[in-house]
């Protein structure tokens, strides 16, 4: 878990919508690792393609979700649910 | 002989060793089980009758795309075309998936500080600048490059085939479907295939070393991996060698996916400026075409793939389809060559070869599955088609040129 965390990147995506820019908060691995056992967090892993398929490691219990594809599937999570994304 | 067999050998299993082949190979142990065996014993020979069967009408190219056996059959424009079509777009493509998974091997395995994509682009550079050096000492880094993969390979194997408590036997007995869309993308580890008509037994040569490689990998590999783990992991290669020799295993895969990249870009590297010279009517390395070749072809192609590296076509779905399509294109190549030899030889002997014939029909009902099995045809017939046309519109530009200004490019006494 160490060595997934250490290739955590928080990104802000579709960070020029208006609506996200004054909201989206960075957030250190030390963090979201203790925020991982607590559960009360919602990782999405938004890397695609190659990007996703070539990297060995990846978070257990993340989602995979396309970055592109934000409209859709924020519409399923609550608004004040804490979702991490990370793209590296 | 022994050199240019090696050198058959060196540049012919370029491909077998890099990444890509090593998730066909994974994801296909774990789909057919221990049936992958005798299939991959299969596609030897059927690769070896083939090569054979190429071979024999004994045209002096056929280890740069076999051009000259393919204008008997199609005449000079469209076998340019189809020969551009089955080698540029590889090359490009797997170059540019093949060094993203490199980068992400780099970053993961070896040093955490380093950018992936920085790794990508240094590869990538250190390789086109390695294109521009005499030709000898291209092949000698080849060989380099297939020893270090090959070798880390069967370290690999050998290792967890002897020190594992499962017996080999009861790993065997895991069975799966032969019938799994992985029985023809197995056709496809040979991208790049060549043969040497200089030498009498390269048409084994690589099958042979294919076959004996990944039988070994594909047993170290089900006996330490559950079948289901192989199937659905996106690098197989990676998951087997850790569950192998555990944190060394995994830094030697690490040398393995590199080492195997760099052979399969040098490879096909090679094989398309050969191609090149084979169209272009130049056998001799110090003309003038060969020599603006060498200047300007790595370079070109090392911008185009930088180019796709920068714009994200390795965080695209589309890569693995338009690669896909790209192999695809490989093995039509390698079929019409087939047919090509099929027909040379019914002109000459009024003989038709049958077992060469058989496994040209194999190919075919191959080449049909891969399109039609792929969830992303439509997509795939668009980029097959629009390569075609591209390359056919290329090669009949460059023939009409040259047509114009004959012998423009011809100098330092190279025969056309």
């Amino acid at each position: 878990m160490k060595k997934i965390l250490l290739l955590l990147s928080l990104t802000l995506l579709m960070a020029w919508q208006p609506a996200f820019a004054a909201e989206v908060q960075l957030m250190t691995k030390e963090e979201l690792k203790s925020r991982l056992d607590t559960g009360d967090v919602t990782v999405l892993d938004v890397r695609s393609g190659r990007d996703w398929g070539s990297s060995e490691f990846k978070i257990q219990g993340a989602f995979r979700a396309s970055g592109g594809d934000i409209a859709k599937w924020s519409k399923d999570y609550q608004k004040d649910q804490k979702l991490v994304l990370y793209c590296a | 002989m022994k050199q240019h067999l090696f050198l058959s050998l060196t540049l012919g299993t370029g491909w077998l060793l890099c990444p890509e082949s090593l998730v066909m190979v994974g994801n296909g142990a774990g789909q057919m089980g221990w049936i992958a065996l005798p299939l991959l014993v299969a596609i030897a020979l059927l690769y070896s009758i083939c090569n054979k069967l190429i071979q024999t009408p004994r045209f002096p190219d056929t280890t740069g795309g076999g051009f000259l056996l393919l204008k008997t059959m199609t005449g000079a424009i469209p076998a340019a075309g189809i020969s551009l079509a089955a080698f540029i777009p590889l090359l490009i493509l797997a170059a540019t998936a093949l060094l993203v998974t490199s980068g992400y091997t780099f970053n993961e395995v070896f040093l955490y500080w380093f950018p992936n994509f920085g790794f990508s682009f240094l590869l990538l550079a250190l390789l086109c600048t390695l294109q521009l050096l005499p030709e000898k000492l291209i092949v000698r880094a080849q060989i380099f490059f297939v020893c270090l993969a090959a070798g880390g390979l069967l370290i690999l194997s050998v290792y967890g085939i002897t020190t594992s408590d499962i017996p080999t036997t009861a790993v065997l007995k895991e069975s799966g479907s032969i019938w799994s869309s992985s029985s023809a993308i197995l056709l496809l580890l040979f991208a790049g295939l060549t043969c040497n008509s200089n030498t009498q037994h390269s048409f084994f040569s690589v099958p042979v070393a294919g076959l004996l490689i990944f039988s070994l990998w594909i047993v170290a590999s089900l006996t330490y991996v559950s079948p289901e783990r192989l199937t659905s992991s996106t690098i197989p290669y990676m998951t087997a060698a850790r569950k192998i020799m555990g944190e060394p295993g995994r830094q030697l895969m690490g040398i393995i996916v590199i080492s195997g990249t760099c052979a399969a870009i040098t490879g096909l590297m090679l094989l398309c400026k050969q191609m090149l010279c084979n169209i272009a009517g130049v056998n001799s390395p110090n003309s003038k075409f060969s020599r603006n070749l060498r200047w300007s072809f790595s370079p070109l192609i090392a911008m185009i793939t930088g180019i796709l590296l920068a714009t994200g076509l390795a965080g695209d779905e589309l890569l693995e389809v338009l690669l896909r399509g790209a192999l695809i294109l490989w093995l039509a190549h390698y079929t019409l060559l087939c047919f090509a030899a099929i027909l040379h030889s019914y002109r000459k002997a009024k003989t038709v070869p049958w077992t060469g014939s058989v496994c040209t029909c194999v190919l075919m009902v191959a080449l049909f599955s891969l399109i039609t099995d792929n969830p992303h045809r439509m997509e795939l017939l668009v980029f097959l088609f629009s390569v075609l046309i591209i390359s056919g519109l290329f090669s009949t530009i460059w023939f009409y040129i040259n047509t114009i200004h004959p012998n423009k490019h011809l100098t330092n006494g190279e025969n056309r």
